[in-house]
């Protein structure tokens, strides 16, 4: 089965050292790939050429095998993302954002329905259904997001820093849907600045810093957070001396 | 362009629960009502500033005096008004951040930009409708009596002049797309009324061919314009809806 998401050697520059400068990674089946990268590091970017919303200077990027500037539309049926701020209409109540999402997401819809209330379920959300996204916490704001970035359980979820902004529970809820996914065979690409509880139940850690990929940490390993701080200060430390 | 369904059954949701759109159109044809039934009513009592004001539309009298007012009002204020709307509708998605959620999607950006343009086309109908009717209702509570052939067909070119004014304000939803946000499609709006005023009174007879103005020249005098020239206004549509979807069809979210 081809990798739900492979990027190599992924270029978009935004002036000298910033942006994407030539990142590479491979989200497999079954498998939560955490990006982790300080502010500015460039993951945000990554995610959205993974997403087709920014064209690559160079470098490529493939979903399911194809290259995702030639992916048919019924094919991003089965993706999912949440990149920088949750979909949300602010005139819309909670419930229709998630039928909103659902339609949009390609569910017929007859299932749209049955799948909006099982997302209101999964998600706590269930007591906001008539609520307008505008009345809503930051973290509600964020689950109901997420739960329209998975709605449709895609075969690849795309999530930047999905955590923020959740409580705990909400952290759980977001970590039991993502590993429900990966056990059910779909990709899932997840960032974060920190090693928050997601990136800790990842399979691959890749740590970003000044877009490019500069090393991988071993989930479950010992120190998590001082060998990420290790990695992207050996990196700083290289890059100075080569300039 | 694919899913224009699941796009245009999103953008009708949206359109029904907008506030903005609410607001907007009951602004102008409440507005539009209340001011010419006013006006008609200081006109009638001899008031010559007004009078001096409305110019030759001034000397008519009963619906016709009515229906002449309103046509100068929406001349001008339905552009502006489904202009801010048309922006907003096109804006938001990138002020509210929501355009990220609609990269990505088995729906094309085309179906979206189509869904919006046809949800923004039928909710014009519905202000023009309702402005129409209302002006009749302030026509007929003033005290104006029966509607004679020549203000029926005032009152009826009065409502295509407000879905002209839908239509040619297309441009906003181009300038909302590339500025990313409401204000630019508002600032155009602004510009393109500027533009046909400055036409109208500079050269009244280029005014007609053109398709920001010929509109409301033709709803004030339906001899001043032919239907070819009235034919330019949805042509002007479609080539700035064209415009606007090429511009999202190449859209990047980089800044």
């Amino acid at each position: 089965m081809p990798n739900r998401l492979e990027i190599t050697d992924a270029v978009r520059a935004y002036g000298p050292g910033t942006g994407v400068l030539g990142a590479s990674l491979r989200v497999a089946p079954g498998e939560v790939h955490a990006l982790l990268g300080l502010n500015g590091a460039g993951k945000t970017t990554l995610m959205r050429a993974a997403l087709g919303m920014v064209r690559l200077d160079g470098g490529g990027v493939r979903i399911g095998g194809v290259p995702v500037a030639r992916l048919p539309a019924p094919n991003w049926a089965r993706v999912g993302h949440l990149i920088d701020r949750p979909f949300a209409y602010a005139d819309l109540s909670v419930r229709a954002n998630l039928r909103v999402a659902a339609r949009l997401r390609g569910l017929p819809p007859a299932a749209v329905a049955a799948r909006v209330e099982a997302a209101l379920g999964s998600w706590s959300l269930g007591r906001y259904g008539p609520v307008r996204a505008a009345k809503l916490s930051k973290g509600n704001r964020q689950r109901l997001g997420l739960a329209a970035a998975l709605i449709a359980g895609p075969d690849l979820a795309v999530l930047d820093e999905p955590t923020d902004g959740l409580d705990p529970a909400g952290v759980i809820a977001l970590r039991e849907a993502l590993l429900r996914l990966a056990a059910g065979g779909a990709g899932v690409l997840v960032s974060s600045h920190h090693l928050d509880e997601v990136a800790r139940i990842a399979d691959r850690i890749s740590v970003m810093n000044r877009g490019r990929i500069v090393g991988g940490l071993e989930p479950g390993g010992a120190d998590l957070e001082r060998a990420f701080f290790a990695l992207v200060l050996a990196d700083d430390e290289r890059r100075g001396e080569a300039r | 362009m694919t899913g224009f369904p699941a796009a245009f059954a999103t953008e009708a949701r949206k359109a029904a629960a907008a506030a903005v759109l609410r607001f907007g159109g009951a602004f102008l044809a409440l507005g539009t009502a209340v001011l010419a039934a006013s006006l008609a009513a200081a006109v009638r009592a001899g008031d010559e500033q007004i009078v001096a004001k409305l110019g030759p539309a001034a000397a008519a009298t009963g619906w016709e005096l009515l229906a002449a007012i309103a046509t100068q009002v929406v001349g001008a204020g339905a552009l502006l008004a489904f202009g801010v709307t048309l922006a907003w509708s096109f804006g938001r998605e990138f002020t509210d951040g929501t355009v990220n959620g609609l990269f990505a999607l088995p729906v094309s950006r085309t179906a979206l930009v189509a869904a919006k343009l046809v949800v923004h086309l039928i909710w014009t109908i519905a202000v023009a409708t309702l402005l129409t009717l209302l002006l009749l209702g302030a026509g007929l509570a003033t005290g104006l009596g029966p509607i004679g052939a020549g203000a029926a067909g005032a009152l009826a070119r009065l409502f295509v002049l407000a879905v002209c004014s839908g239509l040619i304000a297309t441009p906003a939803a181009w300038a909302a797309t590339l500025g990313r946000g409401p204000l630019p499609g508002v600032a155009v709006a602004v510009a393109l009324i500027v533009t046909a005023q400055v036409t109208v009174v500079a050269a009244p007879a280029g005014g007609s061919w053109l398709p920001i103005s010929a509109p409301a020249l033709w709803a004030l005098d339906p001899a001043a314009v032919n239907g070819f020239q009235l034919l330019l206004v949805p042509a002007f549509a479609l080539a700035w809806a064209a415009a606007a979807a090429a511009a999202w069809r190449r859209l990047q979210l980089d800044r």
